[in-house]
């Protein structure tokens, strides 16, 4: 079996991912684990994607979204919101 | 100036009546918070134009978390600046929903200081409702909360916060301890609850007879419902009782009820023939005082009920017919031992091939019963359906052995 | 925000439910033996071992202040050594060893203004969604209504008086959140139009690829309109669950003259006697009309009548109904039986009546 992709790698293929669909698409955690299996077969498993979405979201660079579904997605405002009080 | 603690107008006419009053309650938060305030103007707004005035805002919540936080900004904040943000956190309950006042007065202060000092106790989940924050607030008063001992409930597509009925806490019904499922779930399943890595919502509720108290089978992704496989315990003294003492028509009230005519009454004692008894609990109900369920107990698994959205409702269908919750376990039957395989089995299955905001009983109903079955390793059992199907269309898969023999 | 990372505790899940348990609940878990309802909203329990737990069970609206959790946390702390707890329809009960208590506990909590009552054939506390007080997709409040129907049947909250239990629930909209899908008398708040776009804010606030994502059945397509992008709807797909407007709010799809009110009847959720069953369309609209919706309350009165008056000992709504049959049941309810009451959904044919099997 092939050497396993570190956490960092993932998290870091998993933000280049979401940063170039945003705004075209979202992504849900297991579209995110799909792909990461498709970009490196064998390499990854879906323990390791749940870690890697962790660090995604625990460093801030993405966010957890609910839009009828629920989605990770780079932080912006959305447009309902209100301006800050 | 208007005083803006008072409801006027409307909702001043929803304040009288017999049955608890909301707008009162709106009021009494209002005495010392302006969130509460600008409420009763705004939905005193709503009132006079038949018009809501909320946006859905999906991406406030606590750091780290995907669930717990309902984001709610209103369309007039010029207006009502107080509730411009407006969002839920919804909090886990204990199960069966059981408190000490010292933990409940702790939330209440909570909520008076950082939020509007109104909840729902509790929202339709089962969590206790914290109704309306700032953003700002929110990971405050999730700070507390956790130093209190509580977290957040669950909300998008995670597992929600499972619920149970009072159960063995305070009732003789109880066919499986429904307040240690629902915990000992909502405690391992934890990340699933607080971390969306489903297609959808997935729903875990614990009834601890077939009366079903907390809506199981019609609000349940994975409904629990306790039953008995032997006799109804009958104590005759105390149906004779029942029909000279109480005078109740035994006949009429009991047998002529029963959905499999069952039982017979010949006057003097109840006769049930236990083999065509389908565990309804309507004869147990009403002669509470001398019918019990048998010894022999445990749960049947239902898979699949949902509201409407999108395929239409569905009621929950037999999956597990009889599954022994506690020891001592026999080796030839489904125990709870059984179990956490049997979740990872649906969950991995619909989580992968499951499409976005499809419930696990729309995945069933697309894929087939018979698939799903294959797919997480349980056998078919007639229990599962209410007839056999009445078309001919069985997409039979024939291994290579069945079609080279019709080669032949 | 300053909160320490190293002190955020997460995933510590609810209190351990044994915490909160009265020390009776505790010696006698999972060994009760028998119950009887004293009086309307007051039960004892008794345990194998012969304690005696008593139960007072009051309604609460589902909404309610810090201030009114207190109150009963008074009563609770005085006459209940600090316990509670709620039921899985919002009401409250408070729990004593002690029966020289129950009348003061009644008495207190009914001075607060919650009737005690709910138990056995009556009609128990309505659960409800949020409405105008905090939902985007409400096509109606939720709490009004409530306040208004339980106003006028509080009765039959306070007597056990009625054939059988009566289950009411109401949601909001059509994605009704609660049991609303198998209750014995459902209030449903459902819009009748699909949503009207306002292209010039869609263009500011919403994503285009997400609005036509979000609709479950394929109806928003993108398009142009003047040039810029925008989406449009295909009307007679929409089936108006709000989910496009939940991801871009210059969809709005509420009208103040076309939302309004269904109500639906028969739906169980017990498996007692008959199995459990769906509510079915009774009543196809009312329009709202606040504060208090006289026409709804006029009709679930009604609903609840019909029904009280011909059911036999222990038949909920749906079973009574079943054995009458839907033409009587329309003809007695005084509702007209209309185009709309006809299934056109998935599975219609199923509900269609394939025998000559009818009553004259």
């Amino acid at each position: 079996m092939a050497d396993m992709v570190s956490v960092d790698e993932v998290a870091e293929a998993m933000f280049k991912l979401i940063k170039d669909a945003a705004g075209q698409k979202q992504y849900k955690a297991m579209d995110l684990q799909k792909a990461m299996i498709e970009l490196f077969p064998d390499r990854v498993d879906k323990k390791l994607c749940k870690e890697s979405i962790k660090k995604l979201i625990n460093s801030g660079r993405c966010i957890y979204t609910y839009f009828g579904g629920s989605y990770i997605e780079l932080p912006h405002v959305e447009g309902a919101a209100n301006p800050d009080e | 100036m208007a005083d803006k603690t008072k409801a006027t107008g409307m909702l001043a006419e929803l304040k009288d009546g017999p049955y608890p009053s909301f707008v009162k309650e709106i009021e009494a938060a209002a005495e010392k918070n302006e969130m509460a305030q600008d409420l009763i103007g705004l939905l005193e707004l709503s009132y006079n134009e038949k018009l809501c005035h909320w946006k859905h805002g999906g991406i406030v919540g606590v750091m780290g978390y995907g669930g717990g936080v309902i984001g709610r900004y209103v369309d007039v904040p010029e207006e009502f600046p107080n509730v411009s943000h407006f969002h839920t956190l919804r909090v886990n309950q204990p199960a069966a929903w059981f408190y000490k006042t010292e933990a409940l007065r702790k939330i209440c202060d909570i909520w008076e200081e950082r939020g509007s000092a109104i909840m729902n106790i509790h929202g339709s989940t089962g969590d206790i409702i914290l109704l309306g924050t700032t953003t700002a607030q929110l990971e405050p008063v999730f700070s507390e909360l956790t130093k209190l001992g509580f977290d957040l409930g669950g909300s998008g597509s995670v597992l929600r916060t499972p619920s149970c009925c009072v159960g063995p806490a305070r009732c003789e019904w109880a066919m499986f301890d429904t307040l240690k499922f629902a915990y000992e779930h909502t405690m391992k399943y934890q990340d699933e609850l607080h971390r969306p890595y489903f297609p959808y919502k997935f729903k875990f509720k614990f009834s601890g007879c077939p009366n079903d108290c907390v809506a199981s089978i019609a609000r349940a992704d994975m409904s629990f419902i306790g039953t008995w496989r032997d006799d109804i315990l009958v104590n005759q003294d105390k149906v004779l009782w029942y029909a000279n003492e109480k005078k109740l028509d035994i006949q009429e009230i009991v047998v002529d009820r029963c959905p499999t005519k069952c039982m017979e009454w010949d006057g003097k004692e109840l006769h049930i023939d236990n083999r065509n008894c389908s565990r309804c609990m309507h004869c147990i109900n009403v002669l509470h005082l001398a019918l019990k369920p048998g010894k022999d107990r445990g749960c049947t698994i239902l898979i699949g009920s949902k509201a409407p959205i999108l395929e239409g409702a569905q009621l929950s269908s037999v999956l597990v017919p009889f599954m022994r919750m506690e020891p001592p376990y026999a080796e030839d039957e489904a125990t709870a031992e059984d179990l956490p395989e049997l979740i990872d089995n649906i969950w991995e299955l619909w989580g992968e091939e499951g499409k976005n905001r499809e419930r696990v009983g729309e995945f069933i109903q697309r894929i087939g019963m018979g698939n799903f079955l294959d797919a997480i390793g349980l056998e078919p059992a007639a229990e599962m359906v209410s007839h056999p199907r009445t078309n001919p269309y069985v997409f039979y898969e024939l291994g290579e052995e069945d079609e080279e023999e019709e080669d032949e | 925000m300053t909160a320490e990372p190293a002190e955020r505790l997460t995933d510590i899940g609810p209190p351990h439910f044994e915490k909160f348990l009265p020390p009776v609940v505790k010696a006698n878990y999972g060994k009760w033996d028998s119950h009887e309802i004293l009086a309307p909203g007051i039960y004892v329990h008794t345990a194998e071992s012969g304690d005696k737990l008593y139960t007072i069970r009051a309604a609460t609206a589902r909404l309610i202040s810090v201030q009114k959790v207190r109150q009963f946390c008074d009563i609770a702390d005085k006459y209940c050594d600090g316990h509670l707890r709620w039921t899985s329809r919002n009401n409250v009960e408070f729990l004593t060893t002690k029966k020289e208590n129950v009348e003061p506990i009644k008495k207190e909590i009914e001075a607060l203004g919650h009737p005690v009552g709910g138990t056995g054939n009556s009609i128990t506390n309505i659960v409800h969604t949020q409405g105008w007080v905090h939902c985007h997709s409400a096509a109606t409040d939720a709490s009004g209504i409530v306040k208004a129907v339980m106003d006028e049947l509080m009765d039959e909250f306070t007597n056990m008086r009625l054939p059988g239990k009566l289950r009411i629930a109401l949601a909001c909209c059509l994605n009704m959140c609660g049991a609303v899908h198998c209750s014995d008398i459902a209030i449903l708040g459902i819009h009748r139009r699909a949503p009207e776009i306002d292209h010039e804010r869609l263009r500011k606030m919403c994503e285009i690829p997400n609005v036509v994502a979000s609709c479950p059945t394929a109806a928003i397509r993108p398009t142009s309109v003047d040039g810029n992008p925008s989406v449009e709807v295909i009307e007679e797909q929409c089936m108006f669950c709000a989910n496009c407007f939940t991801v871009c709010p210059s969809m709005p799809l509420n009208d103040p003259e076309i939302d309004g009110v269904s109500l639906w009847v028969g739906g169980k959720v017990s498996n007692a006697r008959h199995e459990p069953m769906f509510s079915k369309l009774a009543v196809p609209f009312i329009p709202n009309n606040p504060p208090r919706w006289p026409e709804v309350v006029e009709a679930v009165k009604n609903l609840v009548t019909v029904w009280a008056d011909g059911a036999r000992p222990y038949e909920r709504m749906g079973e009574w109904i079943e054995r009458i049959g839907w033409p009587r049941f329309f003809e007695v309810a005084g509702i007209e039986f209309q185009k709309e009451h006809i299934d056109d959904f998935k599975h219609a044919v199923t509900t269609f009546n394939t025998s000559t099997h009818l009553r004259f």
